[in-house]
């Protein structure tokens, strides 16, 4: 099959050192998703949380820049005292946080406790821009904005405010946040919502807080400690509006997450959008179909067929789609003696039923078989496992020694050998080869690899990934490019946490 | 007209599609999710093995929402009333509309088999009271004991009560509420995320041309026309 004329086989992208010589070897695609399971880098989360994985957060207040002679900040960088007599408006002792606040979730937020009001209990907390000038308080100037406690009032840009909520004084807890879902700062006192204001300010935003008389004093808290608004888990009631509104203040008082909320009003708008009622199905239907879930699958459709009204889950042009029933019973097969770590009865099937995948020049124009290789990792793995480490060494030696210093294997074979220097190698650093998703993964790749085999095969990615995986990583690049193409502000898609999530809340 | 859109040519957009990390697990999850929340029990049990997955939830309980659903679509409306009982009790003490609903399909369910009289004292003796309490429920009441006034009552004005997508409204209202008493979503994910691709495309559509998915059944991507 002429896999290089096909607009789909992006199997070169894949490689995980972007090696070009697996470029038409599907199997590659495997190769990068066997490290997938690796520690990623220092500094770094990986995996579903990506989105945060690239940003820095405020954690403390930034010394460097504060209005030196008026304030004292303490050595661990959390509170703040104003030490000198303040005589007019140009001596606000402000401090703002060592970084701006991320932008890449729905909602950012932190608080100020106030430790002791002063002569006149003139603190503010909120928002400022990089070019703020510290001797004035969030609000006063422009692409600022700041919640005073003297007079409750909420300042936006200029030194005169609007009435905002109330006043805050000694032992009091104001927050302050920014929700990207509304495009709004919103403010909080003793846990409960104070009032938002839409947010017009872009760039990077810093958490500002100010104080302004004679011994006030004021304690931040960048998250290291719960904060008395509990933003994950309580809040008034938002009626379902569309952005960009003021948030009312409801009479009923519901305990929601604040953020699942601003999740929950998104989920009702799309909520709304038409679907064919059978989509669902069809797509379950054919990841069952890809993977080779043959007793599952027969199970489904006997199930579908008998409910009230019967599901069809045909497709409609059947011409058009991919022959995979192909191979079924004997995809399921080595599926399962992958998955129970029978590699070599694995492997001894598919000499007999699919020789060529096992063969080093099929589809390629290099001498090596990325299955093969796969094969042999794990099976020097599940050596590993049991304790064979002599055994282990001489396979090694055997099938995997040629892989060394290959670009696109290597790394894989490096890991595997290590596995040998640990006594708990399930604690180390490779320790993710002993985990289960590694037997997966050369599950999916000897699957992948068979349906290739059939000779009616048109679509090449269709091998790789189920259709239900082509939706997850459309919405997912979507999603990624709206965001970035509107100031790259707020979430993002995750599966991981989609999953997790749980739009049902006791009360709705 | 607007500012002009972003061009995403298929490569660039493939080689985006392909940094996406996805684990096979979290799609696993996908389709258990689906099998649970739409109660199919064996397909879950299967899959469970096939898989290694966890089915997160005791599927007992699932079994026994299936029986309340399965009753309620064969019109058994008074032994899925028994059988929601069982299985929680609140269920109906919460929800005083499921409750009126599956009392107005006992209603129509006498009607439909001819107990006219019968039909007539359930009326009164238990979905009155109901409609007393609230105009909506009255007004319900008032349609369904008008099917009682027509000959021929498939094609009456409201013979759309008669019809089996009745039924399985209110099964699908009764299925909801028992997955909501058990903190359990009321709907799968999977027609959740499809909705927010149709979404999410719409929207990505105002501000740049790049290769859609048109058909979900396929997932194919098409170019998308200039």
């Amino acid at each position: 099959m002429s896999a290089a004329t096909n607009r789909t086989a992006t199997a070169g992208n894949l490689s995980n050192n972007g090696n070009t010589t697996n470029q038409q070897d599907p199997a590659s695609y495997f190769l990068a998703l066997a490290r997938q399971g690796s520690p990623p880098p220092e500094g770094l989360t990986g995996g579903a949380d990506e989105e945060y994985e690239r940003e820095d957060v405020p954690t403390e207040l930034n010394t460097i820049n504060s209005s030196g002679g008026f304030v004292v900040v303490s050595t661990d960088k959390l509170s703040v005292k104003y030490t000198n007599v303040n005589l007019h408006g140009h001596d606000v002792g402000a401090v703002q946080a060592n970084k701006p606040a991320p932008v890449k979730r729905l909602v950012y937020y932190f608080e100020m406790y106030v430790k002791n009001a002063g002569a006149r209990g003139q603190f503010a907390i909120g928002f400022t821009n990089e070019t703020f000038k510290m001797r004035r308080q969030p609000g006063w100037e422009a692409n600022t904005c700041g919640y005073h406690g003297d007079d409750g009032h909420l300042y936006h840009g200029h030194g005169k405010g609007q009435p905002f909520g109330p006043t805050f004084t000694t032992n009091d807890t104001v927050g302050a946040g920014i929700n990207y879902g509304s495009q709004e700062f919103f403010f909080t006192k003793n846990g409960a919502i104070v009032g938002a204001v839409k947010k017009e300010i872009t760039g990077a935003l810093f958490p500002t807080v100010a104080v302004h008389s004679q011994n006030e004093e004021i304690e931040v808290n960048f998250g290291q400690k719960q904060f008395a608004f509990d933003i994950k888990a309580s809040c008034s009631f938002f009626s379902s509006l569309p952005c960009f509104c003021w948030i009312n203040l409801s009479v009923c008082m519901m305990t929601f997450e604040y953020e699942r909320l601003e999740r929950m009003k998104q989920h009702l708008r799309i909520d709304k959008t038409p679907l064919s009622p059978n989509a669902s199905y069809k797509l379950v239907r054919s990841y069952l179909l890809h993977y080779g879930y043959e007793e599952t699958l027969n199970s489904f459709e006997l199930a579908t067929k008998n409910t009230v009204p019967p599901i069809s889950m045909s497709q409609e042009n059947g011409s058009d789609v991919q022959d995979i029933m192909y191979a079924l019973n004997q995809r399921r097969e080595l599926r399962q003696l992958i998955r129970n770590g029978e590699i070599d009865a694995a492997i001894n099937k598919i000499r007999q039923w699919f020789p060529q995948i096992l063969e080093p020049d099929y589809l390629l124009q290099d001498d090596k078989s990325a299955t093969c290789f796969l094969l042999h990792c794990q099976k020097f793995i599940e050596l590993v496992r049991v304790g064979e480490l002599e055994e282990a060494v001489n396979y090694g030696r055997m099938e995997l020694a040629k892989f060394f210093e290959l670009p696109g294997y290597n790394d894989l074979v490096q890991d595997c050998v290590a596995l040998l220097a640990y006594e708990e190698p399930l604690q180390s650093a490779v320790g993710y080869l002993l985990e289960g998703t590694q037997r997966e993964t050369v599950a999916d790749t000897v699957n992948a690899m068979v349906l290739l085999t059939n000779p009616n095969v048109k679509d090449l990615q269709g091998c790789l990934q189920s259709y239900l995986e082509r939706v997850v990583r459309q919405l997912t690049v979507c999603c990624l490019e709206k965001r970035s193409l509107s100031g790259n502000q707020g979430e993002c898609f995750s599966l991981r946490r989609a999953l997790n999530s749980n739009y049902n809340a006791k009360g709705s | 007209m607007g500012e002009s859109k972003k061009m995403i040519s298929s490569v660039e957009w493939e080689k985006k599609l392909n940094d996406v990390k996805i684990q096979k697990e979290d799609m696993n999850r996908l389709v258990m999710n689906f099998f649970v929340t739409e109660g199919y029990v064996e397909a879950a049990e299967k899959f469970q093995r096939e898989s290694g997955t966890e089915t997160g939830i005791d599927l007992g309980t699932i079994i026994d929402r299936m029986a309340v659903k399965k009753a309620v679509q064969c019109g058994n409306v008074e032994d899925a009333i028994v059988k929601v009982n069982d299985l929680n009790p609140e269920i109906l003490d919460t929800n005083p509309q499921l409750f009126f609903h599956l009392q107005q399909q006992r209603l129509i369910e006498l009607i439909r088999n001819g107990k006219t009289e019968e039909a007539l004292e359930f009326a009164q003796e238990e979905l009155a009271p109901r409609g007393e309490e609230d105009q909506g429920f009255l007004e319900e009441l008032e349609r369904t004991v008008s099917l009682l006034a027509f000959e021929d009552v498939a094609n009456c004005p409201v013979g759309e009560l008669l019809d089996i997508s009745q039924r399985l409204k209110t099964a699908s209202e009764v299925n909801a509420a028992i997955l909501t008493s058990q903190s359990h979503e009321k709907e799968p994910k999977i027609p959740t995320l499809l909705k927010m691709l149709i979404w999410a495309q719409r929207e990505l559509d105002q501000k740049a041309i790049y290769p859609r998915i048109n058909d979900l059944s396929t997932a194919m991507l098409e170019e998308s026309a200039v």
